[in-house]
């Protein structure tokens, strides 16, 4: 019996017992519209994960930080103390496998952009990192066309804090930016200049043999250094020098690049920010007292060297990432890889579909005892049909085959319409999720995905669980006496 | 074994158990089945004219003797090959007729080469012939439950003969027919008796024995009692 000949068979033995069927057919249609639909949501998730890596480079992104403060100095020379420099970038950079390394190098600014102004954040960048996939998608205009340019490229969420209706509205328009930069001789100017004629007189009036005794210590001296330390502050704090510049806006990108990448309100050509990060401290508190923690306020002010919070290193694509991290880690620094965290994710989702395809697969072990009641009842009715076959040549393997093959019908009959269904149940949901994202103003993405692979696993997982429930009830038709059946009525 | 001789029995017995009794549905058979006769196994019901040729079609194994056929015994083959037996050497008619209710004249014939090695259209094309030829050739498409009991018959014999078999087996072919109906059908086994075909009937109608057999034999709770052919010789070893 060819295999077009039990499939005949088998679909005239279905339709015969029309209302059977269905019901097992539509059994086995929920199930696997279950699991279908259950899975889209895993692979929905991660394929927009996985789009959002691939959108921004991520695959290729290793950020290095310098050594924790509590493990610094482990494993390595202690002598040694392991910064974050211009250095420390190009010897990244100069890394078998790294096409680019380039500082995390963010200062306070003030920006003036038409009659609106606001204190944000702007970051140094290198014209060849504003060309990376972090950058490069841009939502109006492009990116700046060199290291010393006057252009900047600023955020969506700066176009709007700035008034403008439009990302597009912000190009070519000029930006104002300036920023104040201290040092330890404007504090000392206000130590100095101020009072300075009355430091030598006041001085004299310290008494050194009082010293010794705490309550003079206390009242007086104390008071002195307060007021001189007051003096410097003031001197800090105030006679700054302004540093400006005028730049052109060349392109606006997303402000929240998927919550994984630090970007700043206004990017700037490094060389073109390098003025405004020179020529001192910034009047930011947090960055004068990270100057004093790391003992950098003393550093000559016009120095060009500075200490950065992380480097960004961007990997050649066909280099693994294992090594280059290895070899950074043995330099001393942490790291972090976007392909490794991919890898976490994905042990995730795997676990995540697991448990989903779990919950889809008791659905259909449910529905294949539906299969093996029909197919039960279905050899009680053709005991007789089974003898005869029988009679007419078939063999226990024909009998046994034509079971197994209605199974399989069944089996795929249901799988097919289930995918139907659970894709349209996907599509729903979609619809359903997206406007409820958008009512809340969130971004809507598309959290169900049915891509091939799934399709293919639900298929064959309904007919090979329907097959396996037809096996049983195939082997006992097939152990029929033909004798007995064709005495059956 | 004789050349004529087409298929022997040799002291076939077949017991079933009921129980605590022990029942004798065939005890201690010896028949010669000569090439293109047509036998009449005669017998009232319950005397094993059907589980006689349940075993000479290999559809039950003896409870002990032989069927022997073509000089190997029945019981030798594997149940694969008593497939094949069934499926290429014999044709069986039934009572009941025992048609699929769900598949037409033409596909029940057909039914019978699905387990041949024929391709689907020279199956289908031998059944509309072998149904033209019994006289069915305006009922091709009709259901079994759409024609009479004698077109059912004679639906049952054309699946019976497709195959080409060397013997056909009818049990009671005539059981279930008017008289008009039961005649013709006579006669028609008679006439493929005629052109070569060997035919074995288990009938208890005396007369159709009389009628078509060339030879009868009967059976009486299991045993044969009044067989005029000669004794089986032992078959080859």
């Amino acid at each position: 019996m060819t295999f077009s000949d039990l499939l005949a068979l088998a679909f005239g033995n279905l339709l015969r017992m029309k209302l059977r069927t269905f019901l097992t057919v539509t059994g086995v249609v929920i199930a696997i519209a279950a699991f279908v639909a259950l899975l889209s949501f895993g692979a929905g998730n991660q394929k927009y994960v996985t789009e959002q890596f691939e959108e921004l480079g991520l695959f290729t992104t290793t950020i290095v930080y310098p050594p924790d403060s509590t493990s610094a100095g482990a494993g390595i020379d202690s002598a040694r103390v392991v910064i974050l420099d211009d250095k420390a970038v190009a010897d990244l950079a100069a890394l078998p496998g790294v096409d680019l390394a380039y500082p995390f190098d963010a200062f306070d600014v003030t920006a003036v952009l038409g009659d609106s102004q606001q204190v944000t954040r702007a970051q140094a960048l290198p014209a060849a990192a504003a060309g990376t996939k972090l950058f490069a998608k841009l939502r109006a205009g492009t990116v700046f066309s060199g290291d010393s340019a006057h252009e900047a490229v600023v955020t969506d969420q700066f176009v709007r804090r700035m008034g403008m209706d439009t990302v597009d509205s912000a190009i070519g328009r000029s930006i104002i930016i300036s920023t104040r930069r201290s040092s330890i001789d404007s504090g000392l100017a206000g130590v100095f200049r101020d009072q300075g004629g009355e430091i030598r007189k006041r001085l004299t009036h310290i008494r050194f043999d009082s010293l010794a005794y705490p309550a003079y210590r206390r009242d007086v001296v104390r008071g002195e250094l307060k007021a001189a330390m007051d003096r410097f502050m003031n001197g800090f704090m105030d006679r700054q020098v302004e540093i400006r510049d005028t730049l052109i806006i060349r392109g606006v990108i997303e402000g929240l690049r998927g919550n994984r990448i630090r970007t700043e309100s206004i990017i700037i050509p490094v060389a073109t920010a390098r003025r405004f990060t020179t020529g001192g401290i910034s009047a930011n508190p947090t960055e004068l007292f990270a100057a004093v923690q790391r003992g950098g306020l003393f550093r000559d002010p016009d120095s060009t060297t500075r200490e950065y919070p992380q480097v960004t290193l961007v990997l050649d694509p066909r280099a693994a990432a294992k090594p280059i991290g290895d070899s950074i880690k043995a330099l001393g620094y942490r790291t972090f890889s976007f392909a490794e965290e991919f890898d976490q994710i994905r042990k995730f989702f795997l676990y995540f579909d697991l448990v989903l395809g779990i919950i889809g697969g008791i659905a259909l072990v449910t529905a294949s005892l539906g299969i093996i009641n029909t197919m039960i009842m279905s050899i009680v009715e053709r005991t007789r049909e089974i003898g005869v076959l029988k009679a007419l040549g078939a063999d226990d393997r024909d009998i046994r085959l034509l079971f197994l093959v209605e199974s399989g019908v069944i089996g795929a009959v249901g799988s097919i319409l289930g995918i139907l269904l659970g894709w349209l149940m996907t599509r729903a949901a979609s619809l359903i999720s997206q406007s409820i994202m958008k009512s809340t103003g969130v971004d809507p993405i598309e959290m169900f995905d049915v891509p091939f692979w799934l399709i293919a696993i639900a298929f064959l997982f309904g007919l090979s669980v329907s097959i396996i429930a037809g096996a049983f009830p195939a082997r006992r038709a097939s152990r029929i006496d033909p004798v007995v059946a064709l005495r059956n009525e | 074994m004789n050349a004529d001789n087409l298929l022997q029995t040799i002291d076939l017995c077949r017991y079933y158990r009921r129980g605590a009794h022990e029942i004798r549905a065939l005890d201690h058979v010896d028949l010669n089945l000569r090439r293109g006769e047509l036998l009449a196994v005669v017998g009232s019901s319950g005397s094993g004219k059907s589980t006689l040729l349940n075993l000479m079609a290999g559809l039950d194994t003896p409870t002990s003797g032989r069927v022997v056929i073509g000089g190997r015994a029945l019981g030798e083959m594997s149940r694969r090959e008593l497939s094949a037996f069934r499926a290429g050497r014999i044709g069986m008619m039934f009572q009941s007729f025992n048609l699929l209710p769900h598949l037409s004249a033409l596909r029940n014939v057909e039914l019978a080469l699905y387990f041949t090695s024929a391709a689907k259209r020279e199956r289908r094309k031998m059944a509309g012939e072998m149904l033209e030829r019994l006289g069915l050739g305006e009922r091709l498409h009709h259901l079994p439950g759409e024609l009479s009991g004698g077109e059912q018959q004679r639906v049952a014999m054309a699946r019976a003969l497709i195959k080409k078999p060397e013997i056909v087996y009818a049990d009671e072919p005539t059981g279930n027919l008017d008289l008009d109906n039961a005649t013709q059908l006579g006669k028609l086994l008679a006439d493929l008796n005629s052109q070569g075909l060997t035919v074995v009937i288990a009938t208890h109608d005396l007369t159709l024995a009389q009628q078509i057999g060339h030879r009868r034999i009967h059976l009486r709770y299991g045993s044969l009692i009044d067989d005029p052919s000669p004794l089986p010789e032992e078959p080859a070893s």
